[in-house]
């Protein structure tokens, strides 16, 4: 089975994943995900494509942390968080998190949780690439 | 020696994503910061996170030891 937290170039699968967070436990009675894309227009500007950079054993790390952090504060069964790197297109697949708990709740607020949490803690970049030229993207609050 | 590591657009403006810092006894954080920023203004302009060892840092008077990586970041934006 993959690693329960990763960080890969190539895409993922959001029906593996959910179901391997269902085959964690038959107690599980809500899963909450969050999908976060990547968008062709920003600022105003058509975008051709996103690439990444990371700082990626600690990302690793500290998606981990994020996780573990996630499982003890919120009661659930289990986490998952993919996030790629590298390039992606306009509507590609960027990071998936899922969470299982008994109750719907725990894993809605949880999710939540963890995909502010990760743009504030895990050192990853994206660099907007456009007809007018190359940008960082300025985080949004 | 003290390996500095440095990601995306600070990089950018850095011109390398790492340097090397020669270590005294007694250095710190600051000190390793304020000397870098001298030489690269520019890209420590829009640092405001730290790392040593892969572990996010805030206190500015933490010592370095010997042989640790230290990272100066812009704000993230992944997800």
């Amino acid at each position: 089975m993959k690693e329960a937290v990763r960080i890969q170039t190539e895409d993922f699968s959001q029906d593996e994943e959910i179901a391997a967070l269902k085959g964690r436990s038959r107690r599980m009675g809500g899963i909450g995900t969050f999908l976060g894309c990547a968008r062709d227009f920003s600022e105003g500007r058509d975008v051709s494509e996103i690439s990444f950079d990371a700082y990626g054993s600690m990302a690793l790390s500290e998606m981990r942390k994020l996780r573990e952090e996630a499982i003890a504060q919120f009661g659930l069964l289990d986490a998952r968080i993919v996030h790629r790197i590298g390039t992606v297109q306009g509507g590609d697949n960027i990071v998936f998190i899922a969470t299982g708990a008994e109750h719907r709740v725990a894993a809605l607020e949880a999710c939540r949780w963890i995909i502010d949490e990760l743009k504030q803690r895990v050192p990853i970049w994206k660099k907007e690439v456009t007809p007018q030229g190359d940008a960082w993207v300025v985080p949004h609050p | 020696m003290i390996r500095v590591v440095f990601f995306g657009p600070v990089a950018d403006r850095i011109g390398s994503n790492q340097l090397r810092a020669d270590f005294h006894a007694g250095m710190t954080l600051q000190q390793l910061r304020d000397g870098l920023a001298a030489q690269h203004a520019r890209a420590f302009e829009i640092v405001s996170m730290m790392a040593v060892n892969g572990e996010h840092v805030r206190d500015l008077a933490l010592p370095l030891a010997d042989n640790s990586e230290v990272a100066f970041m812009a704000k993230f934006s992944g997800g």
